[in-house]
């Protein structure tokens, strides 16, 4: 049923239509229901000056979209991104389970105010700062930092694509529910907050890429890839149009300066430094940002956050790739065209000792799945496209002496560096050659699972001193 | 500001001559009719008569009718009860109201099979589909004699005839054709029928089903063995009373709802009618105004003083568009922006002048914040 307040902004039709001539627009739709809701505002001096909403929304979705016209009229930009669900609540006070009714048109005017600061660049501000939010406990607790510190925090989240086929793709970060997760999380602290629907731009340069590259026979590291050439630069450049010298992120990770250089480093938590999947980001937007977790381990970022009472303290995380949307990886090439053919499992000598569904499901390393039983334990030691073979062996096979790494990019100059090739991997030693577009890596100890399209990363000490791909491998040393 | 009731299929007033009949039993003649003593046997002679003057009206005998708590109840009883056990299969419109609908689905997670029956694009049961679906040893086969969305009103003779060519039993749950339509239980072929008072301009929380042998059904309901132990409790002898002079009322009086509604689609201009093509209850108009939520023109319409109803119903952050409506080949956005106008026995010429000049009003503005 209706409160008097929601039948009276409902029916309330000065907001509604449209501008002439038009300002900037954001449009909403619930999923479940099927309600779209349109907000559009005028800015003028990066103040809201007018604002109209359109609608096929229920007397709930009409009502919230009405007062929150009247609620950004006078407010500047980032002050109208403090508008959230609890303005709606406390005004219209809706019963428990008509408060998903308003969310749809929160979400347009969101999306009318980034399409608002898209057009625009707000004057430089000193102490301002952009913090990047998924939802989570980690960013969440970053921003309780940035708010500590006496910074000026706006929040951004950025929504990805989300592979809609996927089991659980409402529970994955970058879902809209993670959104409004980052939104409440901004404005349980009085911190403005900004959704950038990048969906089709991350879709092309993320997902299409790891799919291609999986059908080129490699095994891509998309995060690597995403927080070297979208990622940041896409926070970066949020920060440049909020006036924003500094961004933060909750990444447990560090910058430390070389040579008057900004270089990344490992965070202080060795069981959650995430400065592998870092490795790509530039050293001009290393030298913005911000790791307020990179000192503390995530113990004491769960125990903040539970003492601060902040929502997101019992947010589960997930750890597969965000656009994956849970369940695997290879169910994920399955449905987009990345799956390889079927084909015959191979010994080195080329017999055939068993069949596979897709050599995507395969990469060099790996021991499970190969469904080939008796005899001594199996890995893969490469996969082959073109004949749509993998060839097994055993594991000593695997061992690997050298690593050509192209693109790459040593950032100090190095002689030896500690390598770690895939995520989560055993760092090997190793004398780095620079070469071509990249270096070449001899190891001085063999090491295993070596798979093309992963990124290679060099540390000196805790410091990361160079990155790129692996493009090839060998078992000896030249 | 008095408003305008065009809500009438939702429930309706009572009317003088049931409020008359009744008023004794809300005060002195409050006797149990189980009870020997004078006060018992006032009363247990009061719902007999009613039950008398009911069967008459309706086309059956006196001990054919149980009463009960309303129509969602009679429907229920009249499912159960016919399904029974051991699990088995039975056959449903898919335009069946709620008190028809759950208890079937209800059954289908019990382990029955339920074949649905489907509707055409007016919302009219087709009998050639019913005749395919129905199997001989089907417990039961649902078929609601006039739709409480569309008002559509269904071949019931027909089905009837279909399901006891397979010797099944057909139940009709005729609670909107009652205010309507002279019903006839005899007349229908029908096992087992609903009906409900308060939508005859009787009282509410009363109703009754009709069985062509009650002794058939499995009580829903059990305790004192009250009507003929087929539905126990103390009756509702105001309620019964009340029902019966409604009923009676109802077939007396003259009714002009039909011209009424001719008059409200002929003002309405380019907004289209739902299941014009049909044979509808006469007090029954749908209008589809889309691009609107039928909800929201439904607060405007009753800010303005006319009260009606959203086809479809949001029910806590998930919108279920009208199962009729969808079911006769709607979207769900255009079933939505259906409206339901029922016009009652006292609805007057200008107040549905009156209406139509609010709609008009009411649809312009809205539409001007409407989504291109």
């Amino acid at each position: 049923m209706y409160s008097d307040a929601v039948i009276r902004h409902a029916l309330d039709a000065s907001r509604a239509g449209e501008l002439v001539p038009h300002g900037a627009v954001g449009r909403a739709g619930d999923a479940a229901c099927g309600d779209t809701v349109e907000i559009e505002l005028r800015v003028e001096d990066d103040t809201v000056t007018e604002a109209r909403h359109r609608s096929l929304a229920c007397p709930h979705g009409t009502a919230a979209a009405a007062l929150l016209c009247e609620l950004v009229e006078g407010r500047d930009l980032l002050d109208a991104a403090r508008i959230g669900q609890s303005d709606l609540d406390a005004a219209l006070t809706p019963r428990e389970g008509n408060r998903e009714c308003l969310a749809v048109a929160v979400d347009a005017l969101h999306a009318a105010i980034a399409a608002a600061l898209q057009d625009g660049r707000l004057p430089l501000a000193d102490g301002r700062i952009a913090v990047a939010m998924s939802g989570g406990v980690d960013s969440a607790v970053a921003l309780l930092k940035a708010v500590e510190a006496g910074h000026e925090p706006v929040g951004v989240t950025l929504r990805l694509w989300i592979d809609p086929a996927a089991p659980d793709s409402e529970r994955a970060c970058c879902s809209p529910s993670s959104v409004r997760a980052a939104r409440s999380a901004c404005h349980a602290l009085d911190v403005p907050h900004v959704t950038l629907d990048l969906r089709e731009g991350f879709r092309r340069a993320v997902v299409e890429e790891f799919v291609g590259a999986h059908r080129r026979g490699l095994t891509p590291n998309p995060c690597v890839r995403c927080n070297g050439s979208f990622r940041f630069d896409a926070l970066i450049g949020f920060a440049d149009r909020i006036g924003a010298p500094r961004l933060a992120t909750g990444h447990y990770a560090r910058v430390v300066r070389r040579d008057g250089r900004a270089l990344l480093a490992r965070g202080a938590d060795p069981a959650k430094d995430q400065s592998y999947m870092l490795a790509s980001v530039s050293t001009e937007i290393l030298a913005r940002v911000w790791f307020p977790l990179g000192e503390q381990h995530k113990t004491a970022t769960r125990a903040e956050a539970r003492q601060a009472g902040l929502a997101a303290a019992g947010r589960a995380e997930s750890q597969e790739v965000c656009f994956v949307g849970g369940g695997d990886h290879r169910d994920f090439l399955a449905r987009h065209g990345g799956a390889g053919p079927a084909g015959e499992i191979v010994d080195e000598a080329g017999r055939v000792i068993g069949m596979h569904e897709g050599v995507h499901r395969f990469t060099a390393g790996q021991r499970r799945g190969l469904g080939v039983g008796g005899g001594p334990a199996l890995y893969v030691l490469r996969t082959e496209t073109a004949t749509g073979r993998v060839v097994a062996g055993d594991r000593s096979k695997l061992a690997v002496r050298r690593v050509r790494v192209s693109p790459g990019e040593v950032f100090v100059p190095v002689d030896h560096a500690l390598v770690r090739l895939r995520y989560r991997g055993a760092p090997v030693p190793a004398r780095v050659v620079p070469a071509g577009d990249g270096f070449e890596l001899e190891l001085e100890e063999p090491a295993y699972g070596v798979a093309a399209g992963q990124a290679a990363v060099l540390y000196d000490g805790d410091t990361v001193v160079g990155a790129g791909r692996i493009a090839s491998s060998g078992a000896s040393v030249r | 500001m008095s408003s305008v009731y065009l809500d009438h299929a939702a429930t309706s007033p009572l009317c003088t001559e049931a409020q008359e009949a009744m008023e004794p039993f809300l005060s002195s003649r409050f006797g149990n009719p189980s009870e020997p003593h004078r006060m018992g046997r006032e009363a247990r002679t009061a719902i007999e008569g009613a039950r008398r003057t009911m069967a008459e009206l309706l086309g059956c005998r006196p001990e054919q009718i149980v009463y009960t708590s309303g129509g969602t109840e009679a429907d229920n009883q009249a499912v159960f009860g016919l399904c029974g056990r051991p699990l088995g299969r039975l056959v449903c419109s898919v335009i069946e109201h709620p008190a028809v609908r759950a208890p079937a689905e209800e059954l289908a997670r019990q382990g029955f099979e339920v074949g649905w029956a489907p509707v055409d694009v007016n919302g009219v049961i087709d009998p050639a589909a019913f005749a395919e679906l129905v199997r001989a040893d089907d417990r039961v086969a649902c078929a609601m004699w006039a739709n409480n969305v569309t008002g559509v009103v269904q071949p019931v003779a027909e089905l009837a005839a279909i399901a006891a060519s397979h010797g099944v039993p057909l139940h009709v749950d005729a609670v909107q054709a009652a205010a309507s339509i002279p019903i006839s239980f005899a007349a229908s072929g029908a096992e087992t029928m609903a009906l409900s008072a308060h939508k005859v301009q009787g009282p509410k929380g009363v109703g009754a089903l009709i069985a062509r042998d009650p002794g058939r059904l499995r009580p829903l309901i059990w305790g004192g063995g009250q009507e003929a132990g087929h539905r126990s409790g103390t009756e509702n002898v105001p309620g019964i009373v009340g029902f019966a002079a409604a009923l009676a009322a109802s077939r007396e009086r003259r009714d002009g709802r039909r011209r009424l509604r001719d008059r409200l689609e002929a003002g309405v201009g380019a907004v289209p009618v739902v299941s014009a093509g049909a044979s509808r209850l006469p007090g029954h108009v749908l209008l589809r105004i889309d691009g609107l939520r039928a909800d929201l023109v439904v607060l405007a319409l009753d800010e303005a003083g006319y009260e009606v109803s959203a086809g479809s119903a949001c029910s806590a952050g998930s919108m279920e568009p009208s199962a009729a409506l969808v079911a006769q080949g709607m979207t769900p956005d255009e079933a939505r922006a259906v409206i339901r106008v029922t016009i009652g026995p006292h609805t007057t010429g200008a107040e549905i002048d009156g209406f139509l000049e609010a709609l008009r009003a009411i649809v312009l503005r809205l539409r001007s914040g409407a989504l291109a």
